[in-house]
């Protein structure tokens, strides 16, 4: 269990959670990514920036 | 181990126009053999090179041409000037070295191939690809900047309108065919207006790229060449019913369709770009383009893992300025070199 950097509600995360796993907060719907699973620790998921060129 | 700056300078020397590739394609092998890798030239042309021999495959694939117009190469103040410093000889490059640091393993082989023909419609390169790998996981090669990611790539359709019809008289009040062309492309431009969204990667543009008109004194005619970027999940085939009703005595072709693609993020290989790129300290970004690139259609016909990646700043693609911050090179190979590793 941990808290939502956003919002402050609970999250739940899964037995088998991974660095770099990204998971919806249930409460406000940011997304947050593990990045640490001992001690278990957030962050805000990378944003989706929009760019040109391919 | 030779030096990846050095790889990548011999590359931007030669010049390689879509289909003018033998030359880059010789250099590629030679260079991928000194760095370590098994290498040879494929049926289309492709330079291809291999490290292990396991079952599972990591394939690496980005394209050696480049748009027209010459660079000559030069370093200066920690930048590498030249056509295709950024797009995407450097992401070549970058799988190249990042590949060489790595152990051999039994289970996998790590495959790199620098294709053929992405600057042009055909993508003949990655087409021919396509059904030659089974890869586990795939990366394209394209400048997203060392510590970002792409997920996603608009969609094009390339259409090509044609009208011909007898000549009248500019004092008759008939449409010519010129004007008929102007009618269609500002139909075009008003349909699109319905697909209106907040951002650019999800709303459908045009663009007009060509427009000819000619006549041989008894027939006259106008083209245009019409090229729009999808978002994704649109209906091609129901755009170009309401296109094609619009002039039906017009001919409308399609030159290229291919719908936009965008990658899942919570996959083992966006894991381990995330976690590379943290490891040195620096915020992750995702991408999403508004181009369209050889992901469109690989990511589709594999079904596995993808992401585009490579270093360098995407705005400068087919300017006369295109280049590279060689230390954001080292940093891509560094970060690389570390994905491949985790995974």
């Amino acid at each position: 269990m941990a808290e939502c950097i956003e919002c402050g509600a609970e999250v739940e995360t899964s037995e088998d959670a991974e660095e770099g796993e990204i998971i919806e907060c249930p409460e406000c719907g940011v997304e947050l990514e593990i990045i640490s699973v001992e001690p278990l620790e957030l962050a805000l998921a990378p944003e989706e920036e929009e760019d040109w060129g391919e | 181990m030779p030096d990846p700056v050095a790889l990548l300078r011999g590359a931007l020397e030669i010049y390689s126009p879509s289909g003018r590739e033998e030359e880059i394609g010789r250099y590629l092998c030679e260079q991928m053999r000194a760095f370590g890798l098994r290498a040879e030239l494929d049926g289309a042309g492709n330079a291809v090179g291999a490290r292990g021999s396991g079952p599972r495959q990591i394939v690496m694939l980005g394209h050696m041409d480049t748009v027209p117009g010459f660079i000559p190469v030069l370093e200066e103040e920690g930048r590498l000037y030249g056509r295709g410093a950024v797009d995407a000889k450097a992401a070549l490059a970058t799988f190249i070295a990042a590949t060489s640091r790595l152990p051999e393993r039994a289970d996998t082989t790590y495959l790199i191939v620098c294709a053929v023909e992405e600057e042009c419609p055909t993508s003949r390169g990655a087409r021919y690809a396509l059904d030659r790998y089974r890869p586990s996981c795939a990366i394209i090669g394209e400048p997203s900047g060392a510590g970002s990611i792409t997920l996603g790539y608009k969609g094009r359709l390339a259409l090509g309108y044609r009208v011909e019809q007898p000549c009248v008289h500019s004092a008759v009040d008939m449409g010519r065919a010129a004007e008929r062309a102007v009618d269609f492309w500002l139909a075009v431009k008003e349909m699109t207006a319905e697909y209106a969204a907040p951002s650019r990667f999800e709303r459908l543009d045009a663009a007009l790229m060509s427009f000819q008109t000619g006549g041989d004194g008894l027939t006259e005619h106008a083209a245009l060449e019409i090229s729009l970027r999808l978002p994704p999940g649109f209906e091609v085939a129901r755009l170009r019913k309401r296109l094609e009703a619009l002039h039906p005595d017009a001919s409308l072709e399609v030159r290229e369709s291919l719908p936009a693609f965008k990658a899942e993020k919570n996959t083992p290989l966006v894991r381990a770009f995330l976690q590379a790129i943290r490891s040195r300290g620096l915020r992750p970004t995702f991408k999403v383009k508004t181009g369209t690139a050889d992901m469109n259609l690989l990511g589709p016909a594999w079904g596995c893992p993808i992401v585009a990646y490579g270093p360098g700043d995407s705005s400068l693609d087919h300017t006369p300025h295109e280049h590279l911050d060689l230390a954001e090179y080292q940093l891509a190979i560094d970060i690389l070199a570390d994905v491949l590793s985790r995974l």
